[in-house]
C-alpha cells in the first residue's frame, strides 16, 4: 500500500497492527503453554505416556509349553481368536439422534453372532470406550460371523465397524486330568493360577517388558528394530522330570484305591532315588484343567506337598536309621517290647501286635510302637529331633510349586518332653508332607544321601536354547552307606513272611518298605479320632540298587484302614509299572524261545500258556457246581465275579455266609465257585484284584 | 477456458518474489513431508501394508504444491479479479454437493468430494476463495464499507452461507476460520467497530447456541473441560495429544523416535504438531512457531508494501489465513481449544489443504513482487487519479505492449 501517508492508509495500518497484535498474543499463549507442557510438566507426561504403553499390552506373547521328561506336551498354548470393540469407531459419523438406534441394531447383530446378551453389548457400545472385550476365545464359527459382519464386501453399507478380531493364547491340556493339580491352569487374563502355571508364571508367560511401546492403540503388535519375530518374546518351555507313563499309572492306581476305599484324598510320589528327580506326583481327587471352572479348590491341591499329616509308623524307618547312625542300637540287637503295653510318664503306649523280645528287623516288620519309642528315648529327644531335621522333615523341600507345607516337628515350639519324644519315634505328634517322606525314603534307598528334589529338569527358550538345567544335587549325607544298606535289608522283611506290608511284594523283586496306619487328630476335640486314619506306605524297589522310591498316602479310607491293605497294593502296582517303564526284568524271568512259539500249531494259545504259567495263574475258567436242590440251612452262592468289595461282602452277609476278603479291587475269584452250595455260617473266600 | 489461460499467460516478469518468504515456505513444505512420514509410517504399515504409503502421496502433493506456487506467483494478482466470482461459485457448488450427499465420509465428517480418483476437500478452497472475494469486494466498495447494508451485510451473508455449509459437513474449525477472516478483513478495511461488535455478539451467541444444542459438540466441550475424566473416550484424542507434546520435553525424543503415533488418532493430519512436539521437543515447537511468525510477518510486510488496496487486502487476508490456521491447530493440539478439524498449513498430510495453501502462497508471493506506479488507485474510479489509473492499467497489462511494460518495471526496480 503505497498511500499509507493518507489518513485512510494510516487508519488501515493501525487496524492491521491490531490484528497482528491479536495473532501475536495467540502465539504467545501457544509458546507459553508449550513451555508449561514440555518444559515444566514434560517429565510427568513422559512417564504417563510410558505407563500407558506398558499398561495397554493386554495381549501376551505365546505362553511356553510344559513337557514331560520324554518330550510329551502336557500343557500347550494355542492361538484362539478374541473379539474386541472400538465403540468410538463403531459410532463414528453417526448423528447424535441416531446413536441409540444404531447402537441397538449393532448390538443385536453382534449379540446374535457371538451368542451374547444384546443388552450387555449395547451397554458396551454406549460406553463409547475405544477398547472393550466383547468375547474372548471365540470359536471358528463365531470368528467367521464377525468377519462377515465387519466385511465391506459381504455386509456392504450395513457393516458394523470397530470390531477387532485378534489372536490370543488359549491354554490347552491335551492329557486332560493327567497331572492336573501339578500343572495348574491359566485364567482368561493370561496369568497362571495354580501349580506350575502359577509358580513358573513369569518364565512361561514371556517377556512382556521387552514389548514396551510396540503395540498401537487397538492392541496390534508391531515390532521395533531388534525384535525380529514373536519367538523372542514367547515364554520359556518347561521340561518336567515327570514321566507321563508313570504319572498315569500312579494316578490310576491312586484313584482306583481311593474309590474302592472311599477315601477323602491321597497322593503318590515316585522318585528316582539317585538323582532326586520326581517321576510322578499324583494327587486325588484331581481335576481337568481344561475345565477348571468345574472344579473345587480342594481338588486342585497338589496334596503331596500341600498337605501335612501325622505319618505314623512309616517314620519308624527314620527313627531306626537315626538310632543305628547314632550307635544307640546295633543291627543285631534285640529289644523287649513289653508285651504290648508300656507307660511313659502318664501315658500308656500300646502295640497292635503284642510281642516280647524282637530283633530290630522284626520291630519294623510288626511295627512295634513300644520298641520304636525305646529307640527314640535311648537317643534322647534332641538327638532324634536333629536326626529327623537332617532327613528334611519340618522344612520345605523347595520344589517350585505353590503352597508347599513344611510340616512340624515341634508343634509346641519347644524341645520335646519324654512323652513327645516317645510318640515322635513312631510318627505321632509331628507332621510331614508326603514329599518329605518320599525324599527321606529315597535317601535310605540311594545309600544315605538326601537329594534335592527335581521337578523341572530344563527350561528352554522358544527357539530351544537352554536357559537353565537342573543337575542332581546332594543336600547332605544323612546316614552312612552301611546303615542305609542294613536298613534296606530290614525293610525287605516288612514285605515278606509275617510283615505288615506283604501286599507290596512284587514277584521277582525284593521290595523294601514300611506301612503306616496313622490315626488322625479330630480338629473338634483335639484327640485322636477313632474312625479317621491315614494309610500310607513308603518303599523302594529293588531293595539293592533301587530304581524307584515311592511314597503312597491315602487320606481317610473308609472300608479298610490299614496301610498294608490300602496303600501297599498301590505301591506294588505303581512300582511294577515304573519298573517296566525303566526296562527292568524281574529276577527269575524265564527266557522264552520265540521261534519255537511261532512254530507251534496255535502260536497265540502257546504264547498265552507260557505267560499264564509265568504268572502262576490258574486257568481263567472257574469250575461251576452243577445246579441241584439246596438243602435247608444251605445256600447257593451267586456268581459275584467283577463285584466291588462292599457289594460282595454285603451279599455274602445277606446269604448268611462269612466272607473272607483277600486283596482289593473287584472280585476275581470266589471259593467255592459260583453255584457252589455251602452251609450257612460257613466261610467263603473272596479274592479281589484291582481292575486294570 | 483457453481465453482464460491465454489471459493469464500474458504476464511478463515483474520484480522478484520475497526471497525470505519463498525460502521459508519451501523449507516448511519439505519439513512437512518428513514429519508426515514419521507420523504416518505405522498406520501406513498396518492399514496399507506399505510404510511409505502416505510419504509417497505427500511427496507428490508437495511437488505439485511447489509447481502451484511457482505458476501462481507468476500470474499477476490483478488478473485474478475477474476470476473472483467464478471461483467463489465453483467452491460454493462443490460445498453444496459435498453436503447433499456426494460427500465422502472420513474422520467422522463428510468433508471430501470424490472427483474421479482424487478426493477434494472444498472447504479448504473456500477459505482462499473467500479471501479473494472479500479483497475484491472491499476494495471496490472502499468508503462504502462503513455502511451496514453495503459494507457489512453482503459480506456477512456470503461468509455466513459458506459457514453454514461448513457446519453442515460438519467442519466447525473451517467455519471459525471463515468467520475470523471475514471479521479481520472487514475490520481492516474500515468497517464500523459498532457494527462489527454487534455482529460479533450475535455470532458468539449463535456459536454458543450451536455448541450447547448440538449434542456431540456439547459433549466434546464438556469432555474438554474434564479432560482427565474423559481421557479414555471423548477427550482421548486431545489427552493423547497433550501427552505427546509433554513427553517431548525440551529436546524431543528425536526424529522418527516418537511413540505416541501408536495412540494418537489423526497423527499425520490434524495432530501432526503433537508429533513434532514429541519428536523435536519444545525447541522444535519454538522453531515452528518462529517459522509461522516469519510467514505472517513477511505477509503483513507485503500487505503494507502492496501497490494497491486490493493487493494489500489479499496479502493480509492470506497471511491471517496461514496465521490463524496454524495458531488454532496448535492450540487444539495443546488442548487450549476444544478439538476442531483444522490442518497445520504446509505440514499436515492432505492434498487439498497443501495445494490450496500453496496456491494462496503463490498469490501472496506474486503480491510481493515490486511494481511501478502510484498505488491506491482503482481501475473503476478514474476520477480519483486519471494518470495513475492509466499507468496502473498499462501496468496490469490491459493495453500497453509487453516490451514497454518490461522496461518500466526494470526502471521501477532500479
Amino acid at each position: 500500500m503505497r498511500s499509507l501517508d493518507t489518513p485512510r492508509g494510516r487508519w488501515i495500518r493501525l487496524r492491521m497492527g491490531v490484528v497482528c497484535g491479536l495473532l501475536a498474543f495467540g502465539l504467545g499463549i501457544i509458546v507459553s503453554s508449550g513451555w508449561q507442557l514440555m518444559g515444566r510438566e514434560g517429565e510427568q507426561w513422559r512417564e504417563l505416556a510410558e505407563k500407558q504403553r506398558q499398561r495397554r499390552l493386554h495381549v501376551t506373547p505365546k505362553r511356553g509349553t510344559i513337557y514331560d521328561r520324554n518330550g510329551s506336551a502336557l500343557a500347550v498354548s494355542v492361538e484362539a481368536p478374541s473379539v474386541s470393540l472400538d465403540a468410538v469407531e463403531l459410532l463414528r459419523g453417526v448423528s447424535p439422534q441416531k446413536v441409540p438406534v444404531v447402537a441397538r441394531d449393532a448390538a443385536n447383530r453382534i449379540a446374535a453372532a457371538l451368542q451374547l446378551s444384546p443388552a450387555e453389548v449395547e451397554r458396551k457400545i454406549l460406553a463409547k470406550r475405544r477398547f472393550a472385550w466383547l468375547k474372548r476365545r471365540i470359536t471358528a464359527a463365531e470368528a467367521e460371523a464377525i468377519r462377515k459382519l465387519s466385511s465391506k464386501k459381504e455386509a456392504g453399507e450395513e457393516r458394523v465397524r470397530g470390531l477387532v478380531v485378534e489372536g490370543e493364547g488359549k491354554r490347552y491340556y491335551p492329557r486332560r486330568e493327567l497331572s492336573g493339580p501339578l500343572l495348574g491352569f491359566v485364567a482368561p487374563d493370561g496369568e497362571g493360577k495354580d501349580g506350575f502355571e502359577l509358580s513358573m508364571n513369569r518364565e512361561l508367560k514371556g517377556h512382556v517388558e521387552q514389548l514396551r511401546g510396540l503395540r498401537d492403540r487397538s492392541g496390534r503388535l508391531l515390532f521395533a528394530d531388534g525384535v525380529q519375530d514373536e519367538q523372542v518374546l514367547a515364554g520359556h518351555n518347561l521340561h518336567l522330570s515327570i514321566d507321563q507313563g508313570i504319572q498315569y499309572a500312579a494316578e490310576r492306581e491312586l484313584a482306583h484305591a481311593a474309590r474302592t476305599f472311599e477315601a477323602a484324598g491321597g497322593s503318590v510320589i515316585v522318585v528316582d532315588p539317585y538323582t532326586g528327580e520326581l517321576l510322578a506326583m499324583a494327587s486325588w481327587p484331581g481335576y481337568n484343567p481344561n475345565d477348571y471352572g468345574d472344579s473345587e479348590p480342594e481338588e486342585r491341591r497338589t496334596r503331596g506337598l500341600t498337605d501335612a499329616f501325622e505319618p505314623g509308623s512309616t517314620l519308624k524307618i527314620f527313627t531306626v536309621a537315626a538310632g543305628l547312625a547314632a550307635g544307640a542300637i546295633e543291627p543285631t540287637q534285640k529289644l523287649f517290647c513289653e508285651k504290648g503295653l508300656m507307660a511313659v510318664d502318664n501315658v500308656t503306649i500300646r502295640d497292635t501286635h503284642p510281642a516280647g523280645w524282637l530283633s530290630i528287623s522284626q520291630v519294623l516288620a510288626v511295627s512295634s510302637n513300644i520298641c520304636s519309642a525305646k529307640i527314640g528315648l535311648s537317643m534322647g529327644g534332641n538327638k532324634l529331633y536333629e536326626s529327623l531335621l537332617r532327613f528334611g522333615f519340618g522344612q520345605q523341600t523347595g520344589v517350585p510349586l505353590p503352597g508347599e507345607a513344611s510340616g512340624t516337628l515341634r508343634p509346641r515350639g519347644r524341645p520335646w518332653v519324654q512323652v513327645e519324644t516317645a510318640s515322635a519315634s513312631f510318627g505321632q505328634g509331628i507332621s510331614t508332607t508326603n514329599l518329605q517322606l518320599a525324599m527321606a525314603t529315597a535317601a535310605i534307598a540311594n545309600g544315605g544321601e538326601l537329594m534335592e528334589p527335581i521337578l523341572v529338569r530344563k527350561v528352554t527358550t522358544a527357539t530351544g536354547e537352554v536357559v537353565r538345567e537342573a543337575a542332581p544335587r546332594v543336600r547332605r549325607r544323612v546316614v552312612s552307606k552301611r546303615v542305609a544298606a542294613t536298613l534296606a535289608e530290614m525293610l525287605v522283611a516288612v514285605t515278606e513272611g509275617e510283615g505288615t506290608g506283604t501286599e507290596a511284594a512284587l514277584d521277582g523283586y525284593q521290595v523294601a518298605g514300611k506301612t503306616a496306619t496313622a490315626q488322625k487328630t479330630d480338629p473338634a476335640t483335639g484327640r485322636y479320632s477313632l474312625d479317621r486314619y491315614v494309610a500310607s506306605f513308603l518303599g523302594f524297589v529293588p531293595a539293592k540298587k533301587p530304581v524307584v522310591a515311592i511314597a503312597v498316602m491315602v487320606d481317610e479310607p473308609m472300608v479298610e484302614i490299614a496301610g498294608g491293605a490300602v496303600a501297599a497294593p498301590i505301591f506294588r502296582n505303581v512300582a511294577r509299572m515304573a519298573l517296566k517303564y525303566k526296562g527292568l526284568t524281574p529276577q527269575g524271568t524265564q527266557r522264552v524261545d520265540i521261534a519255537s512259539l511261532a512254530n507251534a500249531p496255535d502260536p497265540a494259545n502257546a504264547a498265552y500258556e507260557v505267560i499264564r504259567q509265568q504268572q502262576g495263574k490258574k486257568p481263567p475258567v472257574q469250575v461251576v457246581s452243577a445246579s441241584g436242590p439246596v438243602g435247608a440251612g444251605s445256600v447257593r452262592l451267586p456268581d459275584m465275579t467283577g463285584w466291588p468289595v462292599r457289594e460282595a461282602v454285603r451279599r455274602s452277609v445277606e446269604l448268611g455266609v462269612t466272607p473272607k476278603v483277600v486283596g482289593t479291587g473287584l472280585l476275581a475269584r470266589q471259593e467255592p465257585g459260583p453255584g457252589g452250595v455251602v452251609r450257612k455260617g460257613a466261610s467263603v473266600v473272596l479274592v479281589f484284584e484291582p481292575a486294570t | 477456458m483457453n481465453r482464460v489461460v491465454n489471459y493469464l499467460r500474458t504476464t511478463t516478469r515483474l520484480g522478484g518474489v520475497d526471497p525470505v518468504l519463498a525460502a521459508v515456505v519451501v523449507a516448511l513444505i519439505g519439513f512437512g513431508v518428513v514429519m508426515v512420514y514419521s507420523a504416518s509410517v505405522i498406520e501406513a504399515t498396518v492399514v496399507f501394508r506399505d510404510p511409505q504409503y502416505f510419504l509417497k502421496r505427500q511427496g507428490v502433493y508437495a511437488a505439485l504444491g511447489l509447481v502451484a506456487i511457482i505458476v501462481v506467483s507468476r500470474i499477476d494478482y490483478h488478473k485474478l479479479r475477474p476470476l473472483t466470482y467464478p471461483v467463489l461459485g465453483v467452491v460454493f457448488a462443490l460445498m453444496v454437493l459435498s453436503v447433499i450427499g456426494f460427500g465422502h465420509t472420513g474422520g467422522g465428517a463428510a468433508r471430501w468430494l470424490r472427483l474421479g480418483p482424487v478426493h477434494v476437500q472444498p472447504s479448504e478452497a473456500a477459505k482462499l476463495a473467500l479471501v479473494l472475494w472479500l479483497a475484491y469486494s472491499l476494495e471496490k466498495k472502499r468508503e462504502r464499507v462503513k455502511s451496514f447494508s453495503v459494507g457489512m451485510l453482503p459480506h456477512l451473508l456470503t461468509a455466513g452461507a459458506l459457514m453454514m455449509l461448513c457446519l453442515k459437513q460438519p467442519d466447525f474449525g473451517g467455519a471459525v476460520v471463515l468467520l475470523f477472516l471475514t471479521f479481520t478483513l472487514l475490520f481492516v478495511a474500515g468497517a464500523r467497530l459498532g457494527y462489527l461488535l454487534g455482529v460479533a455478539m450475535v455470532g458468539v451467541g449463535a456459536s454458543v447456541w450451536l455448541v450447547r444444542f448440538t449434542n456431540y459438540r456439547w459433549e466434546r466441550m464438556l469432555a474438554w473441560f474434564n479432560m482427565e475424566e474423559h481421557r479414555q473416550d471423548l477427550a482421548y484424542q486431545p489427552f493423547q495429544s497433550v501427552m505427546s507434546f509433554g513427553s517431548g520435553e525440551i529436546w524431543g525424543l528425536g526424529l522418527g523416535k516418537g511413540l505416541q503415533v501408536l495412540y494418537l488418532p489423526e497423527a499425520h493430519t490434524d495432530f501432526i504438531s503433537a508429533i513434532i512436539g514429541e519428536e523435536l521437543g519444545f525447541v522444535g515447537v519454538l522453531c515452528l512457531a518462529a517459522v509461522y511468525l516469519v510467514i505472517v510477518a513477511r505477509g503483513v510486510r507485503i500487505a503494507l508494501a502492496a501497490q494497491d488496496d486490493y493487493g494489500s487486502y489479499i496479502a493480509f487476508g492470506i497471511s491471517v489465513l496461514f496465521g490463524c490456521q496454524a495458531l488454532i491447530n496448535m492450540a487444539v493440539a495443546m488442548a487450549i481449544l476444544p478439538t476442531k478439524g483444522l490442518t497445520l498449513p504446509f505440514i499436515s498430510y492432505g492434498g487439498s489443504s497443501l495445494l490450496v495453501n500453496a496456491a494462496a502462497m503463490g498469490v501472496l508471493l506474486n503480491v510481493s513482487r515490486p511494481r511501478l506506479g502510484p498505488a491506491n488507485s482503482r481501475v473503476d474510479d478514474p476520477g480519483a487519479c486519471p494518470e495513475a489509473s492509466a499507468t496502473l492499467m498499462s501496468e496490469a497489462g490491459f493495453s500497453a505492449p509487453d516490451g514497454d511494460r518490461a522496461r518500466r518495471v526494470k526502471e521501477a526496480v532500479a
